[in-house]
């Protein structure tokens, strides 16, 4: 009996060789699209979860008055907390930012680079976190000055060479230190912590080892720079000590700044459990939902295709339905041959949407930035529930066409009495309107995203950062000549034709702030006005006319300002928004008052217009600036012609003053417009998913417009005896559909709406 | 073998109800060759469709071999038709995706028969009805006459006891039509009873009684033997 079917089956396929293709094109391309999102969102799902210990770590995260939260906390505490409570058995500290910045290798001064992708961590960081060292023994990163490589970062400095045993410089704001290389790791691709040189932290423990930067030190209860893990013992509420957590600052931290700590199951770092949880995560639960939504809907249209042209093509089936009753097949043995038809196509589909998978493959990894691949659904329990789901939509999807085509009556069947128009008719109108509503509402959502992007990108930020060139400040070679080197730098810089403007800064338009801190009040201030946070932007006196930021009061720094040690200095600007924050009546009147930051009097020389120093999604944020000629970023404006001949020269002159230090160059609009990566990364998945979907729901209605022409053949005939055009035959044709797409745009556009708001 | 009485059948549609039977009575003896003429709308197919259990009565009795079938479910009516009767249409009703061999075994399958009896029966018919040099040959491929000759073999492949005919000859040039004619004949001969609905005078003359309807009745029988 099963050959039997199969055979019908497969020759089935072949004689309707148009439907077949139609059928099996689109479940592939359907099955392909939701193979790839299932793959982005099985990845999703499995970040961090290499860890053995995910489910008893936890993050230490600071949460302000605002519910704002981020994980960077004072590193104190970490000590204070295991002293005092006997469920956190460990913990781990690492940092992201505060070590940056240039690696050389000792023996080989060409190997250098600017490192971002690098930090201090724990001695423990081996044995508390799951990386798997491949060369060299994990306990010797207890040690002060080592160095443990990812595989990427030996590469980057020691090629094929055994790494270990050598040594590296790192030159960054804690001075120049010599690291021994004493371990290789491996970073998992699903990883959030994704380190090329790990750092021993036990190398900051030594006072000596800061270059005066005392706010890092590592039993500091005051300034926000590192990441703490703690490993809780077994069956710990974590709630609970929370609880003690919070008590245990309040009861430490002098000055009250209104935040309080949280725990953050590891678990729950990359994505959240829910869309409740609203601590900072480092992946984004909303697009994991809404791409996994988008695969359904795809899938969901492909399969629609199926239903609509098998009962369409039923038809055609209805009398070996009627001679297979004849001749002894129950509506059950008929129910299972047109479900085993349909998981026959759903299996092509699904061989072909495989096929199609590795095609697009690496076109859909370079939209989505990720190195995916099916084998990354192979170890995620994802892929089980996929294929479940998979196999449910062939069965349902097969079981309408099984159940209504066995339900035919043999003597209807066999006289060719079955009304050929009204059957399943109602059915098919409605899901190609499905179809199309989906598919319509993909594409204006897309637009609408693609137009927000746009605005985004396009919208004036108060700020210019066109034409302007960034280079990285010199690390290496900061000795007692620097300050000189650097002024020296400047002179020769300025006297060349095409610097249009220049500037000095801690900061710059698209890469945040230097920090952010509370403790800022004026005489009128409220009770609880101290609480409030405010963003630090280190500029000398050339900032606002190289970014050309307008004034809206006042006057800009001077160049002796800038020159001020930041202890001694007492002069600040201000946005209008922290203005607005600090309770003035207006930037005059901020004008006239000076302002406290705990027990340093501040005078406010000038109130700039506000601008977006971050991304449009971000509110602007109050900003206090302040004067210092801090050499982080060198923004250069050049003028337009012949900028590669100018950037050239540039690198000449940089490496005169700063030898040894690589020359690292972007534009500061590119890098403003790096923020929106993940949003530009989105929107052109949004697109293709959408265009995907149109395709699909286009080949299933070619289908039905075959069928009807096929089943119209005769009215068509009758109508060209009579004298109709081919004009006005391809109208009668068209309108039924046109009517339903139409009806599609309709209902599409409010959900599209909807969606977007 | 067959004893209706007082069979009724109505067609309705919104506006309107045809009576298809009008308390029809009927007997088929075991062995006996019926064929049933009349009119068009006058009921017969209708009468063969209910004979083959395709169809429900709306009234009256329906024995079949000594069974009152009348109110069987889809079931049992399948049940009992894909063990006991044959089907012979005008229009073949082959099945175009299979070849003339995997038409013939498909009442076998539907009963569950062993693939290697299936084998051996099959051309055992094919044989008998002298198309086994055409059995792999799709339907499309062959004469009318030869595709009739296939759909009697799927009839009779399994052995039943009653066949219905529905104007088997009506899609077939005078030769082919005799020839079918006294296939029908030669299975008649053999045992098998057989009910046809014919409007062929010619065709009529092949069997024992001839059952004359009108308007749902049976309105005259002629003895022929």
């Amino acid at each position: 009996m099963f050959k039997n079917n199969f055979k019908i089956a497969f020759r089935n396929l072949k004689r309707n060789k148009l439907y077949s293709f139609i059928n099996i094109s689109g479940l592939a391309m359907g099955i392909a699209a939701f193979l790839l999102i299932l793959e982005y969102v099985s990845f999703e799902k499995s970040v961090n979860g290499f860890h053995k210990n995910i489910s008893s770590i936890y993050r230490l995260l600071n949460e302000n008055t605002k519910g704002q939260t981020w994980p960077q906390v004072e590193p104190g505490w970490a000590q204070k907390a295991k002293e005092s409570f006997a469920e956190i058995k460990d913990y781990c500290r690492f940092e992201e930012g505060v070590g940056q910045g240039i690696v050389q290798r000792s023996d080989k001064k060409d190997a250098t680079f600017r490192e971002v992708n690098m930090g201090y961590a724990e001695g423990n960081f081996f044995q508390f976190f799951s990386f798997n060292v491949l060369k060299g023994n994990a306990a010797e990163f207890k040690k002060p000055n080592v160095v443990f490589l990812s595989e990427a970062g030996a590469k980057k400095y020691f090629a094929n060479e055994n790494p270990v045993g050598k040594s590296l410089v790192l030159f960054n704001q804690f001075g120049k230190a010599t690291y021994s290389v004493e371990g290789v790791f491996s970073i998992p691709a699903n990883s959030d912590i994704r380190y090329d040189l790990v750092f021993s932290l036990e190398t900051l423990k030594n006072p000596a080892n800061l270059n005066d930067n005392g706010w890092a030190r590592l039993d500091n209860l005051s300034s926000q720079y590192i990441n703490t893990y703690f490993l809780l013992s077994d069956g710990a509420d974590y709630k609970k000590t929370e609880q003690k957590l919070i008590s245990l600052r309040n009861e430490l931290k002098k000055d009250k700044d209104g935040i309080v700590f949280r725990l953050q199951p590891f678990a729950n770092v990359h994505l959240p459990a829910s869309f409740s949880d609203n601590y900072q995560t480092t992946g984004n639960l909303k697009y994991v939902y809404i791409l996994g939504i988008i695969a359904l809907l795809i899938l969901a249209i492909a399969w629609f295709n199926y239903i609509n042209l098998s009962t369409a093509n039923s038809l055609k089936r209805a009398s070996e339905v009627g001679v297979r009753k004849v001749v002894g097949a129950t509506q059950q043995s008929l129910v299972f041959q047109f479900l085993g038809e349909s998981l026959l196509v759903n299996c092509i589909g699904f061989v072909m949407a495989l096929v199609l998978v590795q095609l697009i493959q690496p076109l859909f990894n370079d939209i989505i930035g990720k190195e995916l691949s099916l084998r990354s659904l192979i170890n995620n329990p994802v892929w089980i529930m996929g294929l479940g789901l998979l196999l449910l939509g062939s069965l349902v999807s097969g079981a309408y066409t099984a159940f209504s085509l066995s339900n035919f009556k043999p003597v209807e069947t066999l006289k060719g009495k079955l009304n050929k128009s009204a059957k399943g008719a109602t059915l098919r109108k409605s899901l190609v309107v499905f179809q199309f509503s989906i598919s319509i509402a993909l594409l204006l959502a897309t637009a609408l995203i693609y137009r927000q992007l746009n605005y985004m990108q396009n919208q004036n930020l108060g700020v210019n950062t066109e034409q302007l060139v960034i280079i990285r400040g010199p690390e290496v070679g900061r000795d007692s000549t620097y300050s000189q080197r650097r002024t020296a730098f400047w002179n020769d810089i300025t006297q060349q034709s095409f610097i249009k403007d220049y500037s000095l800064s801690g900061t710059i338009p698209g890469n945040g702030y230097n920090f952010a801190t509370s403790g800022f009040t004026q005489p009128g201030s409220k009770k609880g006005d101290e609480l409030k946070s405010y963003s630090f932007a280190i500029i000398d006196s050339r900032y606002l006319n190289t970014y050309q930021i307008p004034l809206k009061a006042g006057r800009n720094f001077t160049e002796a300002e800038t020159g001020v040690e930041w202890n001694d200095n007492s002069k600040v600007m201000l946005n209008e928004k922290a203005i607005e924050e600090l309770g003035f009546a207006s930037a005059e009147d901020a004008l006239r008052t000076k302002i406290q930051w705990d027990e340093r009097q501040l005078e406010v020389i000038g109130v700039v217009k506000n601008y977006h120093h971050t991304s449009l999604q971000r509110a602007i944020d109050p900003i206090i600036f302040y004067p210092q000629n801090n050499s982080a970023y060198f923004s250069l404006r050049l003028s337009t012609n012949k900028l590669q001949n100018s950037i050239a020269k540039l690198e000449t002159i940089y490496k005169r003053y700063f030898t040894d230090n690589p020359f690292e160059y972007y534009f500061a609009d590119e890098n403003f417009n790096r923020q929106y990566i993940t949003e530009q990364q989105y929107s052109r998945l949004f697109t293709t998913a959408s265009i995907w979907a149109i395709i699909i729901a286009c080949l299933g209605l070619f289908g039905l417009a075959t069928y009807t022409v096929e089943t119209r053949t005769k009215e068509i005939g009758v109508r060209k005896v009579l004298g109709a055009s081919v004009f006005t035959i391809t109208q009668l044709l068209s309108k039924d559909f046109l009517k339903l797409v139409c009806i599609a745009i309709v209902i599409a556009s409010p959900i599209a709406w909807y969606v977007r708001t | 073998m067959i004893k209706i009485t007082g069979l009724e059948k109505y067609y309705r549609t919104e506006e309107v109800e045809t009576i298809a039977l009008n308390k029809l009575t009927i007997d088929v003896k075991e062995g006996e060759f019926v064929a049933v003429m009349g009119p068009s709308g006058c009921g017969k197919s209708t009468l063969l469709n209910i004979l083959g259990l395709l169809d429900d009565p709306d009234g009256g009795s329906f024995v079949f071999n000594g069974i009152e079938v009348a109110g069987f479910n889809e079931r049992k009516r399948a049940d009992l038709r894909k063990k006991n009767i044959g089907f012979v249409f005008q229009s073949f009703n082959l099945i175009d995706e299979l070849t003339v061999f995997e038409n013939v075994e498909l009442p076998l399958i539907y009963n569950n028969v062993k693939a290697t009896d299936r084998k051996k029966r099959v051309e055992e018919v094919l044989d008998n009805l002298k198309i086994m040099h055409r059995r792999n040959h799709y339907p499309q491929q062959l004469s009318g006459g030869q595709q009739q000759r296939v759909a009697v073999a799927r009839a009779v492949v399994n052995n039943p006891k009653l066949i219905l005919a529905d104007e088997p000859t009506g899609n077939l040039d005078s030769s082919n039509g005799n020839e079918v004619m006294q296939l029908l004949t030669e299975l008649n001969e053999k045992g098998t009873t057989i009910v046809m609905v014919t409007h062929s005078e010619h065709d009529a003359r092949y069997s024992h009684r001839i059952i004359r309807m009108l308007d749902g009745h049976a309105v005259t029988e002629n003895i022929l033997i």
